[in-house]
């Protein structure tokens, strides 16, 4: 059941992205590097580390991720 | 550390964005492995007042085979040195600590926070990733990654699928990562709320020794991470998208941290012994994310919010934010504003009270309680010939933890067991 | 999730009723209105761009040796630019130049006609202005098989 409320979500929110967005040829602004979602990834990477030894959450855009003693 | 789910999505909007294939393809056409790489470079400091200082460097090789394929290497260097609060409280005598390995004292003057400074560390970690692109629609991405510091041993690996629709401006998601890590702490492992054995309570060094070693485990133990997230991204118009995440994390093994402590305290608030923390042996998080990210009048803006909520109790929003704005073709400014706020573990309790029953779990480690951080930071960038990039950054990061309702006895009302912490985050990275 | 894939299916199988054409009329450099039907006779190779489409600066290498190489069997490249400003496309010619025809579609109303789905998009046109083929994207991989296209074309 809780499957198919899942799926039926996805289908509604997929169906409203559907009628969202952009031609082809209007994507010149995701073209530059700096709208990439990994942009300034070592920021983002340093950033992680840096929070996830000083906070009791981590993750969320990334993976939580283990591999650091100090937490 | 972080394993990336991130670039992928990237990937696949650069790709939207673009057209079929990454930019980045144009690269690639030698095939000598030392040609043809894309390098990102990074040194960071990090420094608090009074305790930890760290350096961080991180080399980042990325290469594109032919139009599908692409590799990552990433190489992560750290060192550590300096003190951190070990979850005793301040006391208005100075108190005397065991050193985990159990060699030696560390003495805390009157009045200050026991921070404990017996450990330098240094880790390696080394991460690999591929993606290939199966269609026009499809791509696949799997990775392995490891790291090693003195007492702590990590490896991985993960893996993750991504569909998009609706002419690229849709996109899906999902991926998974294992992780098993190995904790070696230095004197073993303590025995769970066993009290710490102090030499100047014992008569001889021998007598010390058998009591310190009735509160020492076994050696080594372990823990295992299952992570699995699925994402949504979405191109809203020409100027915006937006990126949603759902995020489950579920942690099995050896989850306390061996070097924290908590004070116990009679009815004056003052320190009679202190016991090793015990926390539960298994956590199960959640976390939802959800970016906005555009162009405004040729700048560059995203502003992000984060739930996490998990079964120790501890719940967290996060609102972060950059505006990144061009004040030439080949210069820019960054400003980054982030704030986070956190509520307390089940079973954080920032001291035990003498004569009370012992519970199961305690931890008086301020980073599960209850807390708010803010951070401030500012960038600048220079795009330099031939596509490199100079840029640095410097950020001021304020932790205010805060007592989660307990009721502080006695002497403890006159210390502050609740310090705030300041941070400064320096760095230099080289793109090219 | 049968459900599921049914509506994906959907999404990426819906077919806009604009059809790809040489009937269309689109802009020189100058603005003067060629009509596509003018390269009739010949096979047509027309192409969709953008300044700032990364897969664009290496079909154009690719585009111009074509039409060097094929343009006297009567292969014709057009290459409609898609820039909602000249300029970022008159830079982008500066460094990749271009000796084949290039058109001018800043509204995009032609792409749209030929309901693009990604960039860059090719249309392979035969003698007789029938639509053969049409590739999303340039891949290195398949420029033999892209030309191969055009030489069975051209011998038609």
């Amino acid at each position: 059941m809780k499957l198919k409320i899942c799926l039926g979500l996805l289908m509604l929110t997929l169906g409203g992205c559907s009628s969202l967005g952009v031609e082809p040829w209007q994507k010149q602004h995701f073209a530059r590097e700096d709208m990439a979602l990994n942009h300034e990834k070592l920021d983002l990477s340093l950033d992680d580390h840096i929070y996830f030894s000083k906070e009791g959450s981590s993750g969320g855009r990334a993976f939580a991720g283990g591999g650091c003693g100090c937490n | 550390m972080q394993l990336t789910h991130k670039k992928n999505i990237a990937q696949a909007l650069a790709i939207a964005s673009c057209g079929l294939v990454n930019p980045v393809a144009e690269a690639a056409t030698d095939d000598r492995f030392f040609s043809g790489w894309d390098i990102d470079a990074a040194l960071m400091y990090y420094g608090e007042q009074d305790r930890v200082q760290a350096i961080e460097a991180i080399g980042d090789f990325q290469k594109q085979y032919d139009d599908e394929s692409q590799l990552n290497l990433k190489v992560v260097f750290d060192s550590l040195t300096g003190a951190s609060a070990s979850g005793a409280v301040a006391q208005s005598q100075h108190q005397t600590f065991t050193r985990p390995s159990g060699d030696g004292q560390y003495i805390v003057g009157a009045g200050d926070t026991p921070l404990d400074d017996s450990f330098k560390d240094t880790r390696l970690q080394l991460s690999a990733n591929w993606i290939e692109q199966l269609s026009l629609e499809w791509q696949s991405n799997i990775g392995v990654y490891g790291s090693r510091e003195f007492d702590y041993t990590s490896l991985g690996v993960n893996g993750g699928i991504e569909r998009s629709l609706n002419k690229d401006n849709t996109t899906l998601a999902i991926s998974a990562a294992y992780t098993y890590d190995l904790l070696e702490p230095v004197g073993a492992k303590p025995v769970p709320l066993s009290a710490m054995a102090i030499r100047q309570d014992f008569i001889s060094e021998q007598a010390f020794r058998q009591a310190f070693n009735l509160t020492r485990g076994d050696d080594s133990d372990d823990k295992q991470t299952l992570d699995l997230i699925l994402g949504l991204t979405q191109i809203i118009n020409a100027n915006w998208l937006m990126q949603f995440n759902y995020g489950l994390s579920s942690v099995a093994g050896y989850l306390t941290d061996p070097y924290k402590i908590l004070s116990v305290v009679d009815n004056s608030g003052t320190s009679q012994q202190y016991r090793y923390e015990h926390r539960p042996d298994s956590r199960l998080k959640h976390s939802l994310f959800a970016l906005a990210k555009g162009v405004v009048a040729g700048d560059i803006v995203d502003i992000s919010y984060r739930y996490n909520s998990d079964d120790w109790d501890i719940n967290s929003h996060t609102f972060d934010g950059h505006y990144r704005h061009y004040f030439s073709d080949d210069f820019y400014g960054q400003l980054h504003l982030r704030y986070y706020l956190q509520s307390a573990a089940e079973f954080y309790q920032p001291f035990l009270l003498m004569g009370s029953i012992l519970p199961e779990y305690a931890s008086a480690d301020y980073r599960i309680g209850e807390m708010t951080t803010y951070t401030f930071g500012i960038k600048f960038g220079h795009k330099l010939k031939g596509d490199h990039e100079l840029s640095y950054r410097l950020e001021w990061y304020q932790q205010t933890p805060k007592n989660n309702g307990t009721a502080l006895v006695g002497q403890l009302q006159q210390h502050e067991l609740f310090p705030s912490l300041t941070a400064v985050i320096a760095q230099v990275s080289y793109s090219f | 999730m049968k459900y599921l894939w049914i509506t994906l299916l959907i999404f990426v199988s819906t077919v806009s009723t604009a059809a790809p054409s040489l009937d269309v009329m689109v802009a020189d450099k100058q603005g003067q209105l060629v009509s596509l039907s003018e390269f009739k006779g010949k096979v047509v190779y027309v192409d969709f761009w953008a300044s700032w489409c990364g897969p664009c600066r290496k079909s154009f290498p690719w585009m111009e040796q074509m039409h060097n190489q094929y343009q006297a069997q009567g292969l014709a490249v057009v290459a409609i630019n898609l820039d909602t400003e000249p300029r970022f496309a008159e830079q982008f010619l500066k460094d990749l130049p271009a000796s084949f025809s290039i058109l001018y579609n800043p509204d995009g109303d032609i792409a749209r006609q030929f309901d693009l789905q990604g960039m860059p998009s090719s249309f392979i046109f035969n003698r007789t202005g029938e639509l053969v083929y049409q590739h999303v994207g340039f891949f290195n991989k398949q420029q033999k098989q892209y030309e191969q296209q055009l030489i069975d074309l051209l011998k038609e």
